[in-house]
């Protein structure tokens, strides 16, 4: 392992960091608060990162270099982003600022906070626009800016891009994250916009825009999305959080208008079809709740989108949703959105993968000899692929079970446990229960939130990278 | 540039690798998923699964707006129509790899009649590359420039050589008077481009360049002159023993093969009247030495096996023959090869890959000043090139010693109005003149970029 390179380049990573600070700062200037916050942080966050990047190194940068260099950036960066908030004095220890970096990075939204609004306009700016950096990634981020890695480069936005196929654009991956940053920012741009003519105010606009492009889900409300109690904004979210949920070389493909190919993709019509069942069976399971169909299909399908996309904003309690409805959607947080999008979970092209393998074994049972190939867009996918698929399954469900069953040690109810373990595994946000839409984590002990964090840096760079860290073979010399 | 390379196998990944990393967009088409994945992991380049020759694959590579599409499959017939494909779908400049020899003599019929722009023959290239070798048995490899009149030679300092301890400055009167110039020299990993205070030490790797005149005066002064070789020995006879032994038989030299398979020597006798065949295993030492190995002026190992290529060298080298070529498919062993004495390692890959980079590069060079030809020496560390200095050109006029170079860059020759001349600190560039650059770690595309920071400088260049 090349430590000196792969600090070199966290120390790089750190530097774009403190940078990014500098918009939170602004912001906080703008509205006459205090900047002390932001100041210390990046002064500190900058002088490390410069020291680090000015280690001397050889140029030995191979995939255990890159998975091991992604693990330690997400973990770096989500202390370092920790630092505002310490420096903020609104929260109570240095875990709950941790657990709230680590929230925001991963586009997690769970928050350890009981009144959001309190807070400076600063430090709501900096909580959602770590929603907007995670989104896509910190690595594409970096790429995109300072190709400078080179060819293998390709390792570390491998690590970090959601999916079990990562597909580039272009052949230059250093194009490809520019063009990805190019439909991200497009997308941002145009929900802000689309909320300002809506009538939401600026800042409100910016903010909710970040944590929706993210699919992350802080809110500057107590209440999120329902406290504006509005039926236009709610859509204009929802449908973003849509766009932001699919597949981004779906666009890339619209623009250079080969539509043949958005058309195959067998994961896009799976993650609709999903959609739009689920909103039709929630509605109408919670129409006798609500004014008619109409009112009901407003809740249930913000809710959907938001759940499936991992986003995790709420227009209404759904706790007290009949069982059936939040049971759903227990479902589809677990699903999660499309793969190469900013949403969380297992990812609509595994589950698919997996039931195609279900049926793959269900039809070899019935004929021993026959050969299958499970197929995706159209093409054959080889078993490689497949294994890891089933593997990821496995062990997302795995580690999701392990950390539940740490946090029953706070001795909360088995709904509260496993849905905030989950919550945090598929980076959605809000439960069932005590961690529900209106409550949050402020409750559990320093270890539960360790571990909640952990957690979600797992899902979000989907395990491997982070399991990596924990390997004694890594951390040899050699 | 828009490169689109169609097989994934040797010679294709070689290529993806260099092009890639001088900046070019490659993407690479192959139907086997696990040599993809292997080009996805280690390079920056798109791949796509699918049949080269089809129309699919090749327009979701984007062909209609490439610059080149490279056919490097396995089969001849697919490169063809893969070129023809790409051609009618819009692709700028086709090159095909074609080496059947039932297609040898028709290649020119082929490029009109077939739209494909170049085609290459690797075993053929390899056998030029060899006989080239074989015809100046000083150097351990050999590139020419200027048609010819200037080459470039590499070799081996031993143990003893005068050169040995010394600075190049304080070397004798008799070798500074010689019309050559050291401009490159490897130790072990690193690549020097020698100044006065340079010191040669044993097993250094020296470049040097000059007219061939000079260049064999030079090698009789430091008594490692090889005579004109006249008989080679050559165990492997595939196809590219078939164009050597042709070549060779032309520069009347005589040739022996061995060659284990019946059959292919009963095909070589007929196609050769000149050369002796023998049939037998060419790893076999007694029947190296029966066949009086030691006593041949040059030694070139061809079969399919690296392994026994390289050690029968070694043995061949033991038993005295003045020239040893192996061949090696497999990069990596030419830096243990080197480390044992075996200096000409010729990798056929490399040489089928550095002569489509050259068209590359050429074309990219369309604009500005020409480069006409490029070689890489010292282990592909450095590179030497050849310019032709126009208008476009910054600082003419300009001594050489006041010119604003990057590190690492040497102008080692200068050709003024068909004089040949080794630059000194007084010598300018003029416009017309052709120059020899070498150049360590850095990209030249265009002779402007051997000077540092060209913006920062305007305000000297002459009105």
């Amino acid at each position: 392992m090349n430590f000196r390179l792969v600090f070199k380049i966290c120390g790089r990573l750190l530097m774009v960091e403190a940078a990014a600070m500098l918009l939170p700062l602004l912001v906080a200037l703008l509205y006459g608060e205090s900047p002390r916050p932001f100041l210390y942080s990046i002064v500190i966050i900058a002088a490390v990162g410069f020291i680090l990047s000015q280690l001397p190194s050889e140029n030995h940068f191979f995939i255990r270099e890159g998975f091991f260099t992604v693990g330690m950036i997400w973990v770096l960066m989500g202390l370092a982003g920790s630092l505002p908030f310490f420096y903020s004095g609104y929260f109570t220890s240095f875990i709950d600022c941790v657990f709230e970096s680590f929230s925001g990075f991963t586009t997690t939204g769970a928050t350890i906070l009981t009144d959001v609004e309190v807070l400076p306009r600063g430090i709501l700016f900096w909580r959602s626009l770590t929603h907007w950096i995670g989104g896509i990634g910190v690595l594409a981020l970096s790429l995109a800016l300072l190709p400078s890695l080179g060819a293998r480069s390709q390792y570390l936005t491998r690590a970090e891009t959601p999916g079990p196929v990562v597909s580039k654009l272009t052949p230059k991956q250093s194009r490809s994250s520019i063009i990805l940053y190019a439909i991200y920012c497009t997308l941002t741009l145009l929900e802000i916009i689309a909320l300002l003519i809506a009538g939401m105010p600026l800042y409100d606009a910016v903010l909710h825009t970040f944590s929706t492009a993210g699919t992350g889900g802080f809110s500057s409300m107590n209440l999120s999305i329902g406290a504006y109690g509005n039926p236009v904004f709610e859509m204009i979210i929802a449908v973003f959080i849509l766009l932001f949920s699919i597949n981004f070389s779906i666009y890339y493909l619209l623009i250079c208008r080969r539509f043949r190919e958005i058309w195959k993709s067998d994961e896009l019509r799976f993650f609709l079809t999903v959609v739009v069942l689920a909103t039709v069976a929630v509605s109408l399971n919670i129409r006798h709740l609500y004014d008619g169909l109409g009112e009901a299909f407003r809740y249930g399908f913000f809710q959907v989108v938001s759940i499936i996309s991992t986003t995790g904003f709420c227009t209404d309690n759904f706790v007290l949703w009949p069982e059936f409805s939040q049971m759903l959607l227990v479902l589809l947080m677990l699903c999660g959105a499309c793969a190469g999008s900013t949403g969380g979970g297992m990812k609509c092209s595994r589950i698919l993968l997996l039931l195609r393998c279900i049926r793959r074994d269900i039809h070899q049972v019935l004929h021993p000899r026959s050969v299958v190939v499970v197929k995706l867009d159209g093409k054959g996918v080889d078993e490689d692929t497949l294994r890891s698929v089933l593997i990821f399954s496995s062990s997302y469900l795995l580690i999701t079970l392990i950390a539940a069953l740490l946090i029953s040690l706070d001795n909360f109810s088995f709904t509260t446990s496993f849905t905030a373990a989950l919550t945090c595994v598929s980076n959605t946000g809000p439960g069932l229960a005590l961690v529900g839409p209106h409550g949050n984590f402020h409750a559990f002990s320093s270890l539960s939130k360790v571990v909640l964090s952990l957690c979600m840096v797992i899902g979000r760079l989907e395990i491997l990278p982070i399991l990596v860290l924990f390997s004694r073979n890594a951390w040899k010399r050699a | 540039m828009k490169i689109i390379i169609v097989g994934d196998g040797k010679v294709g990944f070689t290529l993806a690798e260099q092009l890639s990393r001088e900046n070019h967009d490659i993407t690479i088409i192959d139907t086997d998923e696990q040599v993809l994945r292997h080009a996805a992991d280690v390079l920056d380049v798109l791949c796509i699964r699918g049949n080269g020759a089809a129309i699919t694959p090749l327009k979701e590579a984007g062909v209609e707006s490439a610059d080149i599409v490279i056919a490097a499959t396995s089969e001849d017939e697919v490169n063809m129509v893969c070129c023809l494909t790409a051609k009618r779908l819009g692709a700028a400049y086709t090159i095909a790899r074609v080496r059947n020899t039932d297609y040898a003599s028709d290649y020119n019929a082929m490029k009109k009649e077939l739209g494909i722009d170049m085609i290459i023959n690797p075993e053929l290239a390899t056998a030029i590359e060899i006989s080239r070798l074989l015809r100046f048995p000083n150097a351990a490899n050999i590139d020419t420039f200027c048609r010819g009149r200037v080459e470039l030679m590499g070799f081996r300092i031993q143990e003893g050589d005068f050169l040995c301890g010394k600075p190049l400055s304080e070397q004798s009167n008799r070798l500074k008077n010689l019309p050559i110039l050291f401009c490159a020299a490897e130790r072990g990993e690193e690549v020097y481009i020698p100044n006065g205070g340079f010191i040669p030490m044993p097993n250094d790797n020296l470049y040097v360049i000059g007219e061939p005149v000079g260049l064999s005066q030079f090698f009789r002064l430091l008594g490692r002159y090889i005579p004109k070789i006249k008989t080679v020995f050559i165990i492997g006879g595939g196809k590219i023993t078939r164009y050597l032994s042709t070549l060779l038989s032309k520069m009347s030299m005589h040739v022996t093969i061995v060659e284990n398979k019946m059959a292919r020597c009963q095909e070589l006798s007929e196609q050769l009247p000149n050369a002796t065949i023998i049939y037998g295993d060419g790893t076999d030492q007694e029947l190296l030495e029966s066949e009086n190995l030691g006593s041949s002026d040059a030694f070139v190992a061809l079969t399919d096996r690296d392994e026994d290529n390289l050690i029968t060298a070694l043995y061949a080298r033991h038993l005295g023959v003045p020239k040893v070529v192996p061949k090696a498919n497999r990069q990596n062993y030419t830096g243990i090869a080197q480390s044992v004495g075996l200096d000409s390692v010729i990798s056929p890959k490399y040489i089928t890959a550095e002569q489509i980079l050259q068209v590359v590069r050429g074309m990219e060079n369309s604009k500005g000043s020409v480069m006409k030809t490029l070689y890489r020496i010292a282990s592909n560390k450095a590179e030497a090139m050849e310019f032709v200095i126009n208008e476009t050109t910054e600082h003419l006029g300009i001594p050489l010693k006041d010119l604003p170079l990057k590190n690492g860059i040497l102008v080692a020759l200068i050709v003024h109005q068909n004089r040949i001349t080794i630059p000194e600190g007084s010598s300018v560039m003029r416009q017309g003149d052709t120059v020899i650059v070498v150049s360590r770690d850095h990209t030249i595309l265009d002779i402007n970029d051997i000077f540092r920071t060209p913006l920062l400088d305007k305000d000297r260049r002459p009105l």
